[in-house]
């Protein structure tokens, strides 16, 4: 290959696309009626030009599926910093407590496995729930029903992996609706709030107890 | 009153006093209109390069939401010194790489493998080979990122090298190198089995 191959391969692509002034066009013109092997390369990258092509005309992916600004900015206010105080405070009671627990356990705590935090709540999936309470999560799944809870006194939104079959789902109790959107049935959506389970006789069930804030992701 | 803003001409630079200058300033002083604003003009763009580069819808709204929290929260240092739609870009492919690597490719979740009734429709019936849009969409999430980000760049948001360049952070003739080797690996992907170069 020679020096004049290196210089002009590089305009191929330019000049597929319509892209390289009139000059360079016409000295690539030149290169071309005398080396076969760039004319060659060439076909090739007419092909994957053409597929390049119908691949940008395929359109964008549906508009329907993009979130609303308010699920932006609820997912800013998760995240928002603490203040320093906060911080400083919170990191010392969590020293406090890891060195409480290897004290009377003897051994470190295990690190549990799963999605990474996001920012200041950590993400469960519904099937993660346990028996435990954890404050400070953030789930996501599809709104199964919204009702009217007589015995609690509060809005419930029955959340699940699924609409289309049985499976884990999380009841997302929001003791005050003030400021939070209420989403519609079928609707996927994030719901930040306490992760607990409700072991009273008739229910037995994971929940976010209460909301704090809920994002639409889409209708 | 400068022009309304639209998406059509997002990546021509800034002029002074313009209206996307004045919608990044509000946004700075904590103006929520005019982050509104903002988001309603680049979601449609920013999300498609999105959706391409990392190929599952669930992953790319988390990407797309975590591009429009770092693009608000670091407003203050941008500096018109390109459009907001190449800063934007920006921030969303190195979202998505860093995402890229941390994750890997995209797992499809079972929603999606049965899709709705439309896309049930358009892909024909199971057994079937895929179709010539399955096979192209795979075939570009099938090369490696840098050469996909200039596909999706090139051909879907139809920018020009210069664009390119300034999104990518390199000359343009890299960017023409990029993007012939994509080509080349695009050929070679869609080539029938059997064929030679």
């Amino acid at each position: 290959m020679s020096l004049s191959c290196v210089l002009q391969r590089r305009r191929l692509s330019p000049y597929l696309q319509g892209e390289l002034g009139s000059r360079a066009a016409a000295g690539l013109d030149r290169h071309l009626a005398r080396c076969r092997r760039c004319s060659e390369l060439l076909s090739r990258l007419k092909v994957g030009h053409e597929a390049g092509r119908s691949f940008g005309r395929l359109g964008p992916a549906s508009p329907a599926r993009l979130l609303s600004f308010e699920a932006i900015q609820a997912g800013r206010r998760a995240r928002r910093s603490p203040s320093p105080f906060v911080v400083l405070t919170a990191g010392l009671a969590a020293v406090a407590g890891l060195v409480a627990i290897v004290v009377v356990t003897g051994r470190s705590p295990g690190v549990r496995a799963g999605r990474a935090s996001s920012g200041s709540f950590t993400e469960m999936s519904i099937r993660d729930f346990g028996s435990r309470a954890r404050s400070r999560v953030v789930t996501e799944g599809y709104v199964q029903n919204v009702y009217y809870d007589e015995q609690e006194q509060s809005l419930h939104i029955k959340l699940a992996e699924s609409l289309r079959c049985p499976g884990p789902f999380v009841i997302c109790e929001v003791r005050d609706a003030r400021g939070l959107t209420i989403p519609a049935a079928g609707s996927r959506i994030r719901v930040y709030g306490t992760a607990r389970y409700d072991g009273q006789p008739g229910r037995g069930w994971n929940e976010v107890n209460p909301v704090l804030e809920i994002a639409v992701l889409n209708r | 009153m400068p022009p309304e803003l639209t998406s059509e001409r997002i990546l021509t630079g800034p002029a002074p006093g313009d209206r996307e200058t004045a919608l990044v300033l509000a946004a700075r002083r904590g103006d929520e209109d005019a982050c509104r604003e903002i988001y309603r003009v680049y979601r449609q763009p920013i999300w498609n390069v999105i959706v391409s580069l990392v190929g599952d819808v669930p992953q790319a709204q988390d990407i797309l939401q975590n591009v429009f929290f770092k693009a608000f929260r670091g407003l203050a240092g941008f500096r018109f010194r390109s459009a907001l739609a190449t800063w934007l870009y920006r921030i969303a492919r190195n979202e998505c790489r860093n995402h890229l690597r941390r994750h890997g490719p995209a797992t499809v979740p079972l929603d999606d493998i049965l899709g709705s009734r439309y896309e049930a429709d358009q892909a024909g019936f199971p057994g079937q080979p895929p179709g010539r849009q399955e096979t192209l969409k795979n075939a570009v999430l099938q090369l490696p990122f840098k050469m996909r980000e200039v596909i999706v760049l090139k051909y879907q948001e139809d920018l020009s090298y210069e664009e390119m360049s300034r999104v990518l952070g390199c000359p343009s003739g890299t960017v023409a190198s990029r993007l012939n080797r994509a080509l080349l690996e695009l050929e070679a992907h869609l080539r029938p089995q059997g064929g030679s170069r």
